[in-house]
């Protein structure tokens, strides 16, 4: 078969058209250099297929062709960025709880539970100093007040530190379920798209980044399937599986993975990073933890002081009574009746001796005695102190670790997936020369076909 | 191959290095405005643990030093009024010395008596010092004064004694027990001193000169000894004061190496992440702006 007269007219065409394709998407690009999670696209120019005229040499070209929109993405490098991801949320959960406990303890400073022990001990030694002295014996009992309104408070805003983040977990959990919603929809859409043979960028783009705010929610994994499609797992369970997502619940610490169905069919997720872990971590151990050994101080102080308090007798010589009500942090308070009467309180070690103040001075010598297991509660107070910022030094170095490592790993990303604006500008001049020089030859084309068809066998007309 | 440099990788980078410097810039202003190295456990938790130790220590010794204080001002009253009571002896000795003369008359003699009574009562109210509401001479049962002016002359109070704590684990006794020093109707000073005065009045001048005059210097040696034994106590107060003084000083030096900020590397280091940030301002600046687009027309 011949080469036809209008090849080159067919040929310069689609030199135009895949010049301004690829403008279109250079253009594309630009529009979303600061888009959220966007992918660069590129359109990958191919020759079209050769044609093998019947008379002549070879094959002869016949222009170009937009093969396909090449998205510059690299899954394993998604995969480090989640990894990443996954720590980093894990220890801003923790370190963001911790900061706030340390807020709450208030040490070291002058009006720490520290602070409010000194002058505890320090009261006993003044009743010491003059035992049939009324208002030294009110001192006494405002700091013993003071000293249990500070545990109270401690207590109390531990228990709001975990009731927070019980809310948070709660409110993760639905974010959880949100995004796997969403992730499906965005599945169906894709496939869809797939099973006509297109490649929906935008969409894979969409997805992409749902799946990178899961993995700061929780430890996922991503295994890819036909046609666009994709399996989520969270903690070993199966979460989205293709257009299908299940729903994440948890109670106690378990978390369970409960598919839709039918049939409805539960399984057991387990977390282990990310956002979700950390708070679980903090709310069931962490937390808890605290409150015990606060608890352990608080209890064996009023146990010591009343077992001694009852073993001496006040200034009109009754047996002392209890001079802590309560069993732990939360509910540590001083004994009603010697809040309205401090001379109830028992200094003297025996009955009807105004100047004894022995009593006292065994109560006041419980500070440098070991009541909590093999610490005095000085110590015990200041362990858990150093605890705590231990906890919460770890947490902050750890935050910093992998906040720098995910930076590293998203600018990885970007470097790959990312726009530059210089580039694409030189693309732009290249793709735009390109269509003005098809143009040019379109012209060209036109003039010798123009040529041929209006002044070829006019002789001498 | 080298890697491709987007405009976001850019700001993000910047971004991210100019926080570390203002994280710095801020932990150090926090560093100046409390003066403290120490702000929060995650500070430096093991030299927190150790400042609050420090902390409690101080307090324990800035309340020892006060008992130290209130058991050195109850001493003192012991000591002024076993001072007056020997003076009152010395003044009852030179009066039953003059009685033993034989030169006298029996109205004299009865004057002198009488002198005795008064003096009685005299060394019964120095007996009776209080401290702060408390009778020091009483043992333990401070509300009670330990004599009664006038006939009776028992002894009131008790023979406890009471303790103070001076140091950690370290008690003293502190009260002289009335009885033991001036007696009481039956036995001591003041049973001297009553028959001193029943011999005065009966003109028996005889044991005014021998067993009356022994009894009172007998008594006299009693208030002396216990004298001594205040003033012992004195001095121990005193040494442990000092101690106590020392050891403030030395555990606030620790606490404040442990706790407080060295102010001038502090400023220093303040002015150093100044320019710092300046310079990662400027040069930030400088490479986030230039484009292609600049250059293209």
């Amino acid at each position: 078969m011949p080469i036809s007269t209008f090849l080159g007219l067919e040929t310069t065409l689609r030199g135009i058209l895949a010049q301004q394709q690829a403008l279109d998407t250079t253009g594309h690009n630009i529009a979303n250099a600061n888009t959220v999670g966007y992918t660069r696209q590129e359109a990958v120019l191919q020759a079209s297929p050769a044609f093998t005229p019947a008379v002549g040499p070879g094959q002869i070209g016949t222009g170009v062709d937009v093969a396909t929109y090449q998205r510059a993405r690299d899954d394993f490098i998604d995969i480090q960025v989640r990894a990443q991801t996954m720590r980093q949320s894990y220890s801003q959960a923790t370190s963001d709880g911790l900061s706030q406990v340390e807020t709450a303890l208030n040490e070291p400073s002058s009006s720490g539970l520290q602070s409010l022990l000194g002058n505890y001990w320090a009261s006993w030694q003044n009743v010491v100093n003059s035992p049939q002295d009324v208002p030294t014996r009110e001192a006494l009992a405002q700091s013993a007040a003071s000293l249990a309104d500070g545990f109270n408070t401690l207590s109390t805003q531990l228990s709001t530190i975990t009731s927070q983040t019980a809310q948070s977990v709660t409110d993760t959990v639905s974010q959880v379920n949100t995004l796997g919603t969403q992730i499906a929809q965005l599945t169906q859409s894709i496939t869809e798209a797939e099973q006509i043979g297109v490649q929906p960028n935008d969409l894979l783009d969409q997805r992409d980044n749902l799946i990178d705010q899961l993995s700061g929610l929780a430890n996922i994994s991503v295994t890819q399937g036909n046609l666009g499609s994709i399996t989520v797992s969270i903690g070993g369970a199966t979460f989205v599986n293709g257009a299908t997502a299940n729903t994440l619940s948890e109670s106690g610490g378990v978390f369970t993975m409960t598919a839709a169905g039918p049939p409805v069919t539960t399984s057991t997720a387990s977390i282990t990073s990310g956002k979700l872990a950390g708070l679980v971590a903090l709310r069931d151990t962490t937390l808890p933890g605290y409150q015990t050994t606060l608890d352990g101080i608080a209890s064996a102080l009023i146990t010591k002081t009343n077992t001694q308090h009852a073993l001496g007798f006040d200034l009109s010589g009754a047996a002392g009574g209890q001079f802590f009500t309560g069993t732990s942090a939360s509910t540590i308070a001083v004994a009603p009746a010697i809040l309205a009467n401090p001379s109830t309180i028992a200094a003297s070690s025996v009955t009807g001796q105004a100047g004894n103040s022995a009593n006292a001075l065994a109560i006041a010598d419980l500070q440098s005695t070991a009541t909590v297991g093999s610490a005095t509660i000085d110590d015990a107070y200041s362990a858990f102190v150093t605890q705590v910022g231990a906890d919460s030094a770890a947490a902050k170095q750890t935050l910093s670790n992998s906040t720098a490592l995910v930076q590293t790993m998203e600018n990885q990303r970007q470097s790959v997936s990312g726009v530059s604006l210089n580039e694409e500008m030189a693309r732009l001049l290249q793709y735009q020369r390109g269509f003005q020089a098809s143009a040019r030859a379109l012209t060209a084309m036109d003039d010798m076909i123009s040529q041929l068809i209006s002044n070829t066998g006019k002789v001498g007309l | 191959m080298t890697a491709r440099i987007t405009q976001s990788m850019l700001t993000q980078t910047m971004l991210a290095d100019l926080n570390r410097v203002e994280d710095r810039l801020q932990k150090t202003h926090e560093q100046m405005s409390t003066g403290k190295q120490l702000n929060r456990p995650s500070d430096d938790p093991y030299a927190v643990g150790r400042a609050i130790q420090l902390q409690s220590e101080l307090a324990s010794n800035k309340q020892y030093q006060q008992n130290v204080q209130d058991a050195q001002s109850w001493q003192t009253a012991t000591s002024t009024a076993l001072m007056n009571i020997g003076s009152d002896v010395l003044t009852a000795r030179n009066l039953v010395v003059q009685g033993a003369t034989g030169t006298m008359n029996q109205s004299d003699l009865n004057a002198i008596a009488s002198q005795i009574n008064q003096l009685i009562d005299s060394i019964k109210t120095s007996a009776n010092t209080q401290y702060q509401g408390q009778y020091v001479f009483s043992g333990t049962a401070t509300t009670t004064a330990p004599y009664t002016l006038g006939v009776t002359d028992t002894y009131n109070g008790n023979a406890v004694t009471t303790q103070r704590e001076i140091g950690p684990g370290i008690q003293v006794s502190l009260n002289t027990i009335g009885q033991n020093v001036i007696g009481d109707g039956t036995t001591g000073l003041i049973q001297s001193l009553r028959q001193i005065a029943t011999d005065l009045t009966s003109g028996n001048t005889a044991a005014l000169q021998t067993t009356d005059l022994q009894a009172l210097d007998a008594a006299n040696d009693t208030i002396t000894s216990a004298q001594a034994a205040a003033g012992a106590s004195q001095n121990r107060l005193q040494s442990a004061l000092s101690r106590l003084q020392q050891g403030e000083q030395l555990t606030t030096q620790v606490l404040s190496n442990t706790e407080d900020a060295d102010m001038a590397q502090v400023m220093v280091d303040a002015s150093q992440e100044s320019a710092v940030l300046q310079a990662a301002l400027q040069s930030g600046a400088t490479i986030i702006q230039p484009s292609l687009l600049d250059f293209l027309h």
